[in-house]
Formats: C-alpha cells, sequence, structure tokens
C-alpha cells in the first residue's frame, strides 16, 4: 500500500510539478554546464509571471525538449543589446552572472503584454550560436530549481 | 475494505494516465509510425552502405511532390520534392555523424483521416568525428502530412521560431 502511494506521489511529483531535467549546450555557461540534473518547478509562477533574473524552462514543442533561458525583458518593457550590454527602457542591466560578453549589438523591441525576452548567460559566445529573444508566456513551462 | 477500496483506485488512476500518456489515438497511429520509420531511415543513412540513387528513393517515398519546405531564418524555401532530394543529398556527406529524433510529438487527425498537421521537435544528436563528443541541436516544427496511395507522405514542413 505505502509502495503504491509513494509510486502515485512520485508520478504525480516528477510529471506535473518538478521536472527532471539534464541541460545540454552551453549557452547557460557558467551557470549551468553541459550534462547535469536540475529540475523545473511548474508551480513557480502560479500567482504571477516571471521575474527578471529568473531562469526558466521554455517548451517547443512540448515538455520534453526545453530552452533553459534567463529572463532580462518583461512584458512592456523596451529592450535592446549594444555592445553586449543588455539595455532595459534605455537603461544598462547589471548582470553579476555573465562573466563574458561578445560586443552583440540588438535593435531595440517592444515587448508585448504577454511577453518575455529571454537570453543566456554565456555572451562569450556568437550571438549567431545562441538562441535568444522574445518568448510568449504560455511557453514558459516553470523556473529552473536546484 | 477500505484500504483496498484504495489499492484498487490508486492502482486504476495509474492505468489511466499510464494509457493517456503512451498509447496514442487510432487514427494518428500510422502518422506516428511513418514519422518513425522516416527518422530510423535518416539514421540508418551512416551505416547501411545504400548509394545515393537508391537513398533518394528511399527518402522520396516520405514526401510528396509538391512538398513545400520552410525552415525560417532567412533561407529561401525547398520547393518540390526533387529539390529536396537533391539537397539532401549534397548535405550527407557533410553531416554522416548524427542522429535525428522526434520528440513531443502531437498529431490533428483532418476529417476523413486522410491529411494531418503534426507539431514536434526534432532533435538532432550530433558526433564530433574527432572527439567523440555529443551536442544536442533542437527545432521545432509544424507539419502537414496526406495520405497517398496508401502511405502517408509529408507535403509541408515549416520551422517554428520559439524564440522571436
Amino acid at each position: 500500500m505505502r509502495v503504491l502511494v509513494l509510486a502515485a506521489v512520485s508520478f504525480i511529483t516528477f510529471r506535473w510539478v518538478l521536472i527532471p531535467i539534464r541541460t545540454e549546450g552551453s549557452s547557460m555557461l557558467p551557470t549551468y554546464t553541459p550534462d547535469r540534473l536540475h529540475f523545473v518547478n511548474r508551480l513557480a509562477y502560479g500567482a504571477g509571471g516571471p521575474g527578471r533574473g529568473d531562469v526558466v524552462a521554455i517548451q517547443m514543442a512540448g515538455p520534453h525538449v526545453l530552452y533553459v533561458k534567463r529572463v532580462v525583458g518583461l512584458p512592456g518593457e523596451r529592450v535592446a543589446i549594444a555592445g553586449g550590454e543588455v539595455q532595459i527602457n534605455g537603461t544598462t542591466l547589471t548582470e553579476p552572472y555573465v562573466r563574458h560578453r561578445r560586443p552583440w549589438d540588438v535593435a531595440e523591441v517592444t515587448l508585448g503584454p504577454r511577453e518575455y525576452f529571454v537570453i543566456g548567460d554565456n555572451r562569450g559566445m556568437s550571438a549567431g550560436d545562441h538562441d535568444f529573444g522574445r518568448v510568449q508566456v504560455n511557453r514558459i513551462l516553470g523556473r529552473v530549481v536546484f | 475494505m477500505r484500504r483496498n477500496a484504495v489499492i484498487v483506485l490508486t492502482v486504476v488512476t495509474l492505468a489511466i494516465a499510464g494509457w493517456y500518456l503512451l498509447v496514442p489515438g487510432g487514427g494518428s497511429a500510422n502518422v506516428r509510425a511513418r514519422l518513425h520509420a522516416l527518422s530510423d531511415m535518416i539514421n540508418s543513412s551512416t551505416v547501411d552502405g545504400l548509394g545515393p540513387e537508391a537513398r533518394a528513393a528511399q527518402l522520396g517515398a516520405f514526401f510528396t511532390d509538391d512538398v513545400d519546405v520552410d525552415l525560417g531564418g532567412g533561407a529561401a524555401p525547398i520547393r518540390g520534392r526533387e529539390t529536396l532530394i537533391g539537397m539532401a543529398g549534397r548535405l550527407q556527406p557533410r553531416t554522416a555523424a548524427f542522429r535525428l529524433q522526434f520528440e513531443d510529438v502531437t498529431i490533428t487527425m483532418a476529417p476523413g483521416d486522410a491529411a494531418a498537421d503534426v507539431h514536434l521537435t526534432a532533435e538532432i544528436i550530433r558526433r564530433s568525428i574527432t572527439t567523440g563528443d555529443e551536442s544536442l541541436d533542437a527545432r521545432e516544427f509544424t507539419l502537414g502530412m496526406r495520405l497517398v496511395g496508401g502511405e502517408w507522405q509529408i507535403a509541408r514542413v515549416t520551422a517554428v521560431d520559439t524564440l522571436k
């Protein structure tokens, strides 16, 4: 009986609440290194959307392949990248988690009411090799924890 | 008595959840199998020793004559099966060490079950020839598929920009 309950609770928890993920790639270095186990808390944003600086999991066609990115721009804000520095409404964003920067330049965009701007911590790579940009809130699966 | 009821309820709940998660609907099972066959064929292409003509014939069977491929990112659309096969043939020598798999496949059957819309993530795991290290690329796609002569074929491939 206890085993059944434990199995049911584990199934529900790791399927719908705290999803285990294995990181791949270098776009979140140095914060997240490849081949490490982390979890996505799907209940993190039940009462409100992500905050600036949150590391979130973003789903593609479904929950099995995800982007892991950091939120830098919130709905309604103007976001640009100039010389590798993220600008929010014209002000440079302080990002202590970024170690290396290349001089990326991205023209200013204004985020929609349900859009966030996400980007990886590794700005030392070429911008062309790094997936980043605007994402609709409904694609954000949850917050990456542990 | 109450304990037995809880056990039965738990088992039934898990069985229903398992069925829901693991067993595709009957109408979409053939589409799913066809996509699986496509990835198997592409993945075996590095080891089965088939020549370019046999490979082209195999690959062509998965696409309609008028297939339309839009990979986005400013790339010119690819129109027609012959063009697609020609491009694939030219790419093959440079991409020998890779494995393709489809994840999160959602299939929506059209009325009459002769067409289907598919939404999936394509994962490409590349293996470095020099170091043996693997790297993963993933891209989201929508596909339009049609039943032609009893076989499901891909009529449209559109890349989806997850991040814009």
